[in-house]
């Protein structure tokens, strides 16, 4: 989940407030929904599939082992 | 209808009894500061305990009063002990207070405080220094014990929140004496992973326990560190210094890591919010296209387009009338003109044009000839005056004049002339080309030149003689 994420919820936010002021022409707002459209359908994907990340724990010797907090 | 209404004395009865069978509240700690302290004549005293951001009423009755070994002021820091109970009266809870005792803890308040101070006038604390917090990370470090509730409410919390997000944990001492350096040499290693935000923290304990996190180093340490800090030390009422320090200060680890990461739920909930909002927004400007659309259709002239060069033609035809009227007024006018030209005195006898020419020529001519004599006349006047003047009749007047001043001048110099006096037997004694006039300017021996009449002696001086 690279960082893209958040940055494409700031262009689809933008998107939407310049559609939702109607200073936009007509085929510019179907370009521009379209495009939002993908931008919606490509952050959902990647909230759905969640792949759990493991914890992990810095050693004295500065490696990174799993961690598991009940322990 | 209103038996379901209740009187005030019954719900505040209701809450004190609340209160009163609540047995956490039957004995209470607090640690606070006093403040609207006010010793009643009766002997019980009256005040309100108050903190950082919260304030409780209360009442030390006269018993308990007498057996206090200091005179508690407005502003002095002490730890009590009472139950929490309604004043029916007022409706307000207050704290009955058994016991109070000033908090002993002073002077670590003392340092804390002077610590706090210092760090804020050096511009630790200073809000333009605080870093944004991200709102998606992708990393978060954790300094805290490794063991403990701390990193189990924080890392539960985020595997709850946001499981996508990466945590790793710098396993840290939180307390005692070499905690503060553990804490910075931390921070220095979390400084080399790629961490998008860095929880520093730990649990609830006494301000001994929490000391660490109000150190200097430790305070430096999060000021110069790279990543956004978010310092959530101890309970909600403590405040350590990292706290000020940190770029943002969280009450507890829990919230810390609630603050760090934002919530699945609530990011999908925005993303279908904003396809909604995007969906109306795209219907709405094609409805209006279409309306637009129809009223331009059924405007009056996409109907009758005729109309509009019907009255084009109307104002075509005026124009061309206007036009032809014009023309035929000008026309007679200028024939008009023509006849009258013709019948013109003149036109029909051109000649008495250049009689009158004629005329005048003769007279200029007649005239010109008179003046030019006349003028000719007035010339030798003047040239007969002149010949006959004085000065030309006798020229020597002119230089008479200059003639007599010069002679003058010539006998004067002749006098003067020094050649003259030579020739009477005179002479000129110079001394180095210098005419000498009195023995003063002249020694023995002298060399000296004499002019005579006919060259020069040189001769040596022998004598003086002074005239008497």
């Amino acid at each position: 989940m690279e960082k893209k994420f958040e940055d494409k919820v700031k262009e689809l936010e933008g998107i939407i407030a310049e559609l939702e002021n109607g200073e936009v022409s007509l085929d510019e707002s179907i370009e521009k929904y379209t495009k939002a459209m993908k931008l919606v359908k490509e952050c959902d994907e990647q909230l759905k599939n969640i792949e759990e990340k493991v914890n992990k724990i810095v050693t004295e010797d500065g490696t990174l082992e799993d961690f598991n907090p009940e322990n | 209808m209103n038996e379901k209404y209740l009187t005030i004395t019954a719900i505040t009865r209701y809450l004190k009894a609340k209160f009163d069978s609540d047995n956490n509240l039957k004995m209470v700690f607090l640690k606070g500061e006093i403040s609207n302290f006010k010793a009643h004549t009766t002997g019980h005293l009256y005040f309100s305990l108050k903190d950082e951001n919260s304030k409780i009423n209360a009442i030390m009755f006269r018993t308990s009063a007498s057996k206090l070994n200091f005179t508690p002021t407005d502003g002095s820091k002490v730890l009590v002990a009472g139950r929490i109970s309604v004043y029916e009266a007022t409706g307000n809870y207050q704290i009955y207070v058994d016991e109070m005792l000033e908090d002993g803890m002073g002077n670590l308040y003392v340092a804390f405080e002077k610590l706090k101070k210092e760090l804020a006038k050096e511009g630790l604390f200073a809000e333009s220094h605080k870093k944004p917090i991200p709102k998606i990370p992708k990393r978060v470090g954790i300094i805290t014990a490794s063991t403990g509730a701390a990193v189990r409410d924080i890392i539960t919390t985020i595997k709850r929140r946001f499981p996508i997000c990466e945590t790793i944990l710098f396993p840290t001492l939180v307390q005692g004496e070499n905690a503060k350096d553990d804490i910075v040499r931390n921070i220095g290693r979390a400084e080399n992973f790629d961490l998008d935000v860095l929880i520093i923290g730990r649990g609830g304990g006494s301000i001994e326990d929490l000391w660490p996190f109000n150190e200097e180093i430790v305070a430096r340490a999060i000021y110069q560190c790279k990543i956004p800090t978010i310092s959530a030390v101890g309970h909600e009422i403590d405040f350590t210094i990292s706290d000020f320090v940190a770029d943002l200060r969280a009450p507890t680890p829990t919230a810390a890591a609630e603050l760090a990461v934002p919530n699945m739920v609530d990011l999908t909930n925005h993303i279908s919010q904003l396809s909604i909002r995007l969906r109306e927004a795209i219907n709405k400007k094609i409805k209006y296209e279409r309306l637009h659309l129809e009223a331009i259709k059924s405007s009056y002239v996409l109907k009758t387009p005729m109309v509009m060069y019907e009255n084009k033609k109307q104002t075509i035809s005026l124009i061309n009338e206007k036009l032809n009227t014009l023309i035929t007024q000008k026309l007679a006018k200028e024939k008009e003109k023509l006849i009258n030209l013709r019948s013109h005195y003149i036109l029909n006898n051109p000649e008495m044009l250049y009689q009158a020419k004629a005329e005048s020529i003769a007279s200029m001519a007649k005239r010109v000839t008179e003046l030019f004599y006349n003028n000719l006349k007035v010339k030798e006047l003047k040239l007969e005056y002149i010949k006959n003047s004085y000065i030309l009749t006798n020229p020597q007047k002119l230089y008479e004049k200059e003639q007599t001043k010069l002679s003058g001048i010539i006998d004067k110099l002749e006098l003067l002339n020094p050649l003259k006096i030579i020739g009477r037997g005179y002479s000129i004694t110079y001394l180095n080309d210098k005419i000498v006039k009195s023995l003063k300017q002249v020694n023995i021996n002298d060399t000296l030149n004499i002019k005579v009449n006919d060259g020069y002696i040189m001769a040596k001086i022998l004598k003086k003689k002074e005239d008497k």
